[in-house]
């Protein structure tokens, strides 16, 4: 075999060699290069939260390792190159570089080249592979490695807290379609007025809300939703308080004042002062169900003597409620003496159920037509159980009680009563008027009309909670129960009770709210504490923040000794009396002067040194 | 598998070595001056010698011409010397016979038919002298009154010049200069060497050197040489290296575009080439090395880089500016330099 035949194998195993080397170290660099650079990427994606795409970053690795092969493929080394490499690492002093020059010359042509190619193979035959081969791994790539685990730790690690981006309040658009909070207040233009003018006003309040259901159904601006509802709810408590306001408040003012003489009727003054008619009206529902007539009569009395004094100081609106809040309270007062005669015949007669008596007993203890209606009920159903001997015994009873006198009501009446029991369709009769007192309604027109204002400010309260996602919850008039959250409000006067959706269960978050300055709210005065309990709370927006909304309107008077308004940037130590390291500087709680140490102005520290001296 | 060329390679190297050590047992050091000169012998090319007075440049050159069996001329270059007295001449004939034959004239060789001629101080004969000498070098022929005579091989030229006495001196011409192919620099000896000398020097004469190679032995090596293979990224780096000495390119580094008016040619390449053909057969190789080129960089292109002003001025050297332009060019690609391991040569 001539030289050149021996060398053209070897030459190209060698070749080979290198050019594998050269392809794994470029691979290699691109791989560790890719996955640097993906640290970056990974970096970023934890950064922004998007941590999915974590692991796929390490597909840059890949990305560059293919990158490596395809630069390598283009760099690759032609076989003077590697020639050439041979002789420097082979230390052959371009023998092969020659010899692969001179390869496709005929070895015939000229010895000295056969000597060359024959040099050459002899060189490459006994060649170390670990000199002659280029080196695959470089310091390059050790990044490889790092890179891996900086990934792996990148990828592992938690996301970071989302950024709490701050946002204009109430610039989010709402769309809701069914607002039922709105309806109770469209519904006030159908609400019983006391006159026209007020009659034209309600109607525009349900007006206005219907325009804002509809409106919401297309989608409106938060704030502004917020303030259409705030204005209607606004407008709703204004409505409230126009009773013998303005010109008519002496009017008002001489019906309370006369009220206030009378014993009996001192507390409906005081409602009939706070504008709360339902109030008033539950008081006279209590006198009109009392036992003592001469109360009632007192009360009745007192009753026509406030209303003539309205009239006489110009306030007719009131003393036509007056005049109204007595005929009902006759009516409740016939019904009750009606309601009692009967029943006391029926218990002489021994007739008288058990729950009969019950009611007769709360009747006395509450007076409210509540228990009355549920006295008749019991009184009816007694009746229809009664046998005919012992309708004739109650019937006898009734008449003995009419020829004796001493009843409260009647005797003609107790009389037509027991004639009307000596038949079976008389004993029907009775049944049905019991039943019908059971249902009567004997609420004054006013307390109507106000209790009528109240549903609308509920639903308003209502449509807000819907729109600002939450609940509106209702109001208490006591401490809260255990579980209850104590609310300070704008209509709360006491801790209330969420009973609809509560966006944080803290403590000073309630149904209600307190003002800007963070003083207690104006208090309402009909909370009824009967809400229900299965208010839930909403998810917490943002992890690690805590808002407070007040919806209370500063009170315009000066706040009250002791008390600062507006907002004090808080910080540990900030304060005199605590130990700390603040703004104040380092101040025990008896180091009142500590601040004379710091850098505050002069005026300042005077200040705070009066508010701490002892 | 051995083959003659093998053979006769290794019988080149060997005789080189042997008349190497022949010349060392005359001249004490020198070694890389006697390594050049060896270089010039087998290339065929003509070597100039440079060196102070007394550094045994003429000892060098009759030794060599001792060794190798040649006859050996010796010119010494006056400024009165005159063409005629290096080329010869016609003289008329005495002799009655030959006057009778016909022959008034006949040619008077003068010492330029010698085989290893020695130009002592050429540098101090007047251009016309010279040319005459320069001519014949690159003809190895003269030409006496009309007369064509060709030189007897090998014809081998080695002239001396000095350095530092240039008064009365005509320095040779860029375009002599190129003619020879080799310009050797000879430098002072070292301590050593110097002791060694005066060892010599100051006792008995020296025996006579051995005559250790003959003429067709000479021929041999200088026809051996020209088969000596080169590799074309060697070739390309001489040419490289060539180009980059011209200052008007953009391949010059800074200090050759500042320090030169003029690089080396065509010639400058030629003799590049020729000389690492010569080293590679000396040290018994059949090809040229990146390295053989590098050696032989400085005697091959020193004496064909004309210094610009500045450099002169600056007191820049042809051989500082070959170092730059070493530096500079790089002998393999650039992929196959980024390769190699830092601090490889």
């Amino acid at each position: 075999m001539g030289e050149r035949e021996r060398f053209h194998p070897l030459f190209e195993h060698w070749a080979g060699a290198v050019r594998r080397r050269l392809v794994a170290r470029r691979a290699l660099t691109g791989l560790a290069l890719g996955l640097a650079l993906a640290v970056i990427p990974a970096l970023v994606a934890w950064k922004t939260r998007h941590g999915a795409l974590r692991p796929l970053c390490a597909l840059l690795g890949v990305a560059g390792a293919v990158a490596g092969l395809v630069v390598a493929r283009r760099k690759r080394w032609s076989d003077v190159d590697v020639a050439l490499w041979l002789d420097d690492r082979l230390e052959t002093e371009e023998a092969i570089t020659t010899a692969v020059g001179l390869r496709n010359q005929a070895e015939d042509d000229d010895e000295a080249r056969a000597v060359v190619v024959s040099t050459a193979a002899t060189a490459l035959a006994g060649a170390d592979e670990k000199r002659a081969r280029p080196g695959v791994l470089r310091p390059l790539h050790a990044l490889a490695p790092l890179a891996v685990v900086a990934l792996v730790f990148v990828t592992r690690s938690p996301l970071p807290c989302a950024p709490v981006v701050a946002q204009a309040p109430g610039e989010t658009k709402v769309q809701i379609s069914q607002v039922e909070g709105l309806k109770k207040v469209a519904q006030l233009g159908e609400a019983r007025a006391r006159d026209d003018a007020q009659k034209q006003r309600l109607e525009k309040i349900a007006k206005d809300a219907d325009k804002l259901k509809a409106d919401l159904e297309k989608g409106l601006e938060k704030r502004e939703a917020l303030d259409r509802i705030a204005k209607l709810r606004d407008e709703i408590a204004a409505e409230r308080l126009t009773l013998g306001e303005g010109e008519k408040r002496a009017g008002l003012e001489a019906a309370v004042s006369k009220m206030e003489e009378n014993d009996a009727t001192k507390e409906a003054a005081k409602a009939l002062g706070d504008h709360d008619l339902e109030k008033m009206d539950k008081e006279m529902e209590r006198i009109a169900n009392a036992r003592e007539k001469r109360d009632r009569d007192s009360a009745r009395k007192t009753l026509e003597d406030a209303a003539a004094a309205a009239k006489a100081n110009g306030a007719p609106d009131v003393g036509k409620a007056l005049g109204e809040e007595k005929k009902a309270l006759e009516e409740r007062e016939k019904r009750a003496e009606a309601l009692r005669d009967l029943e006391k015949a029926m218990e002489d007669s021994g007739v008288a159920s058990p729950e009969q008596k019950s009611e007769s007993e709360s009747l006395d203890r509450k007076g409210d037509d509540a228990t009355a209606k549920k006295l008749a009920d019991a009184m009816g159903k007694a009746l229809e159980k009664l046998s005919p001997e012992e309708r004739k015994k109650l019937a006898e009873k009734l008449k003995e009680k009419a020829s004796k006198g001493g009843s409260q009501s009647d005797p003609k009446k107790l009389k037509d009563l027991a004639d009307d029991l000596s038949t079976p369709e008389g004993q029907k009769k009775l049944e049905d008027e019991l039943k019908d007192m059971a249902h009567e309604d004997d609420e004054s027109p006013e307390s109507k009309g106000q209790k009528g204002l109240d549903d609308a400010e509920q639903g308003a309260d209502g449509a807000e909670g819907d729109i600002d996602g939450q609940g509106p919850g209702e109001k208490g008039d006591g401490p809260g129960q255990p579980g209850q959250q104590p609310g300070q409000g704008e209509n709360g006067q006491g801790p209330g009770q969420g009973g609809g959706k509560m966006p944080i269960p803290l403590p000073g978050q309630g149904s209600g709210s307190s003002n800007d300055d963070g003083s207690s709210g104006g208090g309402h005065h009909h909370d009824t504490g009967t809400g229900p309990h299965d208010g839930k709370t909403e998810p917490v927006g943002g992890a690690g923040t805590l808002k407070s909304r007040a919806h209370g309107s500063m009170n315009k008077a000066p706040g009250m000794p002791g008390t600062s308004t507006g907002f004090t940037p808080g910080k540990t130590g900030g304060t005199a009396n605590v130990q700390g390291t603040g703004a104040l500087g380092a101040a025990g709680p008896t180091e009142v002067d500590g601040v004379d140490h710091s850098d505050v102005p002069e005026e300042y520290r005077e200040q705070v040194r009066q508010y701490f001296q002892p | 598998m051995t083959n003659d060329f093998e053979v006769r390679l290794q019988q080149a190297k060997g005789a080189i070595g042997i008349l190497r050590e022949a010349i060392g047992k005359v001249i004490v050091g020198q070694s890389d001056v006697v390594d050049q000169v060896m270089w010039g012998l087998a290339a065929g090319g003509h070597v100039l010698l440079e060196g102070a007075p007394g550094l045994g440049k003429t000892l060098l050159v009759r030794t060599l011409a001792q060794c190798l069996d040649l006859r050996f001329s010796r010119i010494q270059f006056t400024p009165d010397l005159m063409p005629s007295d290096v080329v010869g001449t016609n003289v008329l004939v005495m002799d009655a016979a030959q006057r009778a034959a016909g022959s008034m004239f006949q040619v008077q060789r003068g010492p330029i038919f010698g085989q290893i001629v020695l130009a002592d101080e050429i540098n101090r004969a007047t251009p016309k002298t010279q040319s005459a000498l320069l001519e014949a070098m690159a003809e190895h022929a003269v030409t006496i009154a009309g007369q064509r005579l060709v030189l007897e091989e090998p014809f081998f030229v080695l002239a001396t010049e000095n350095p530092i006495e240039m008064e009365g001196t005509y320095p040779l011409p860029e375009a002599q200069l190129d003619r020879f192919l080799l310009k050797v620099v000879v430098p002072n000896p070292s301590e050593d060497e110097l002791c060694e000398v005066l060892v010599r020097t100051t006792g008995r004469g020296p025996e006579a050197p051995p005559r250790v190679i003959d003429r067709d032995a000479v021929m041999t090596l200088r026809g051996m040489c020209r088969d000596v293979a080169v590799a074309e990224p060697v070739l390309r780096y001489a040419a490289r290296l060539v180009r980059a000495s011209d200052p008007s390119t953009g391949d010059a580094p800074e200090v050759a575009r500042r320090a030169l008016r003029y690089g080396a040619g065509v010639r400058g390449a030629q003799s590049l080439v020729l000389a690492a053909k010569a080293v590679a057969l000396c040290e018994g190789r059949a090809n040229v090395s990146f390295e053989d080129v590098k050696r032989v960089a400085k005697p091959a292109l020193r004496h064909r880089l004309i210094r610009s002003f500045e450099g002169e001025a600056e007191g820049t050297t042809t051989d500082a500016v070959i170092d730059a332009l070493l530096a500079a060019v790089g002998t393999r690609p650039a992929s196959v330099e980024a390769e190699r391991p830092r601090g490889a040569v």
